[in-house]
């Protein structure tokens, strides 16, 4: 091949790859966002249900030992400036606590949290998946922003983490 | 009296609060009073005496539900279900008084705290406050403290508690424990070979031989610690990081050091882990030990352990904790005539010595360096004070004080006078009296 051919070659082969990382970078940006936006969404809903069971509590409709153990995992669940792990703790033993203590009024808005969580994780999924890709990785696209991370919720009714026991 | 007693956490397993109420149920029961327990669960092979001792009538609440709480994994029981069980107890025990323990805990001791139309007494054993949920519960559990006609505090951080977070009074009158039981037979320095009776206890009795320093047991002197294995908080990790500086200071064949409690500990040279033991082969193990190391790192409310070491002639080294140090530095000893009459307490100068060796919390140097010294200067003299200290905890002396506060609450509020409160009314904003 002569030489202005294969100047022409590499100059389309460049445009196909610039082209495809553009590509590939605005999907990124796109998923990210779509992350966060899910990530507000699960956190709104998360709070609205403890809210919800605090209200229920104290509205003098159970006995006081549960009203105790709802108050208690309620507020642990609306502590502020919690990590992830202790997040998601805090809200796997509320689900655990409303699991156990029956509060018809905060049913829907467990069943919202639950449907923004899996709504959240799926996301998170695709994300991840594009972040791992080959031409992803080998071209760093991904810049300074971390992986998301899934939320983590025990499902209806189960314990987690070992912890110390009391009495 | 006709006593109801409620303890919110299950037999099923060993705890403090449990002891406490079985303790006093049966020194009641003997005194001639009518006592009822109610708790969850079914008293475990362990307390299984509990049933037929003297005659304490005990009522299960139901299996308890493990549920986080606190901080940590609660057992007890709570829901309309748990309430229906206490209403019925109470209906059917006709008590004078009901004597609750641990009432502000999400369990049957605060579901008795709302249904009872008794004189109530409560016991607050623990010195950790609760405020987060108490502050978020808000009015309603202050309707239910208001019940409370006189409340108790094992000890004065203990009352603290109760008078900074539930704004109410508290009588202090420690934990009791059967004096006789660790102490009979064990006179330090002697061992009676016949108190041991089961093969096991025969091996606690018995430590091989070994040059140098005598134990009580006659072989090697005896460091032991007793408690769950894997709970942090009960500090075995502090022991086993001290143990190389131990076997420093002491060569083998001059002490044996020896572990004993629920839970899976790492096998280390030099330790003997006899894991989970009997009230019996506990007593014998106490009575052969020469050094008691209680290494706990926090959340100790009361340390009866330590008493239990005293009574039974062992030396004392303990981690500074509030609770220990109040046991190991008490403000009052007994007369050095060893009367165990309250009014023969004399107030001990500060600088008086501590009963017990303190080590700083966590610090695995300073506790190897304290079992050191404790194996190689026994001092009885020390030995037979905290002995003769730890006689003032027994149930004979801390029963009847108690039973004073009984009197005091049924003589203030008469059961005639007092308003039904319970599920229906109390709880209810708005709702018609």
């Amino acid at each position: 091949m002569s030489a202005v051919e294969i100047v022409g070659l590499a100059v389309i082969v460049l445009l196909v790859v610039g082209w495809r990382l553009s590509w590939l970078a605005t999907r990124l940006d796109r998923a990210h966002t779509r992350v966060e936006r899910r990530w507000a969404a699960l956190d709104a809903a998360l709070v609205r249900r403890a809210q919800a069971a605090l209200e229920a509590a104290r509205s003098g409709s159970i006995d006081p030992a549960s009203m105790l153990l709802v108050c208690d995992a309620a507020a642990a669940a609306l502590e502020p400036d919690l990590d992830p792990a202790a997040r998601e703790q805090a809200e796997s033993d509320l689900s655990r606590v409303l699991a156990l203590v029956s509060l018809p009024a905060v049913e829907p808005y467990a069943e919202r949290a639950e449907l923004a969580r899996r709504l959240h994780n799926d996301a998170v999924v695709s994300a991840v998946r594009l972040r791992r890709g080959r031409t992803v990785t080998l071209f760093r696209l991904t810049g300074h922003a971390t992986e998301p991370r899934a939320f983590e919720m025990a499902a209806k009714g189960q314990l987690t983490w070992p912890r110390g026991f009391v009495g | 009296m006709r006593v109801g007693i409620v303890c919110p956490y299950s037999f099923d397993r060993p705890g403090g609060v449990q002891n406490h109420v079985l303790g006093l149920a049966r020194w009641l029961a003997r005194a001639g009073h009518a006592a009822s327990v109610l708790a969850p669960g079914e008293p475990g092979p362990g307390l299984t005496d509990a049933r037929t001792s003297g005659s304490v009538k005990f009522t299960s609440a139901g299996q308890a539900v493990p549920v986080p709480y606190n901080g940590s994994i609660a057992r007890v029981n709570f829901g309309p279900l748990s309430a229906a069980h206490v209403r019925r107890w109470l209906q059917v025990g006709q008590f004078d008084l009901v004597h609750l323990h641990e009432p502000i805990t999400p369990s049957i001791a605060l579901l008795a705290l709302w249904a009872a139309d008794v004189p109530v007494v409560a016991t607050f054993h623990t010195a950790t406050p609760r405020s987060r949920s108490m502050q978020v519960a808000g009015g309603a559990l202050r309707a239910a403290i208001e019940k409370i006609d006189a409340g108790i505090a094992v000890s004065e951080s203990a009352r603290r508690v109760v008078v900074q977070h539930l704004g109410r009074d508290a009588v202090v009158i420690p934990n009791g424990f059967d004096f006789d039981e660790f102490a009979d037979g064990a006179v330090p320095g002697e061992w009676d070979e016949t108190t041991g009776s089961t093969g096991v206890s025969q091996s606690l009795a018995h430590s091989s031989r070994g040059g140098g320093l005598r134990g009580r047991a006659g072989g090697r002197p005896r460091i032991t610690f007793l408690g769950r294995l894997d709970e942090p908080r009960k500090g075995l990790d502090v022991l086993l990081a001290a143990l190389p500086a131990i076997q420093a200071g002491l060569s083998p064949s001059e002490v044996e050091v020896v572990v004993a409690g629920q839970g899976s500990a790492p096998t280390m040279p030099g330790i003997r882990v006899l894991g989970e033991i009997s009230d019996a082969e506990k007593v014998a193990l106490l009575q052969s030990t020469d050094v008691f190391v209680a290494p706990h790192r926090e959340r100790e409310s009361f340390g009866i352990v330590l008493l239990e070491a005293m009574a039974a002639g062992a030396a004392v080294v303990a981690s500074a904790l509030p609770a220990f140090m109040d046991l190991l530095r008490p403000s009052t000893e007994p007369a050095p005539s060893g009367a165990t009459d309250p009014s023969g307490l004399t107030e001990s100068s500060g600088a008086r010595e501590p009963l017990g060796r303190l080590v700083p919390v966590g610090d695995a140097d300073a506790l190897a360096a304290a079992l050191v010294e404790a194996v190689r200067l026994p001092r009885p003299e020390l030995r037979r004070r905290a002995r003769a200290y730890a006689r003032g905890f027994d149930w004979d002396v801390v029963a009847p004080a108690i039973v004073s506060v009984y009197r005091a609450a049924l003589a203030a509020a008469p059961p005639a006078t007092r308003t039904v409160t319970g599920p229906r009314r109390s709880l209810r904003r708005g709702a018609a009296g």
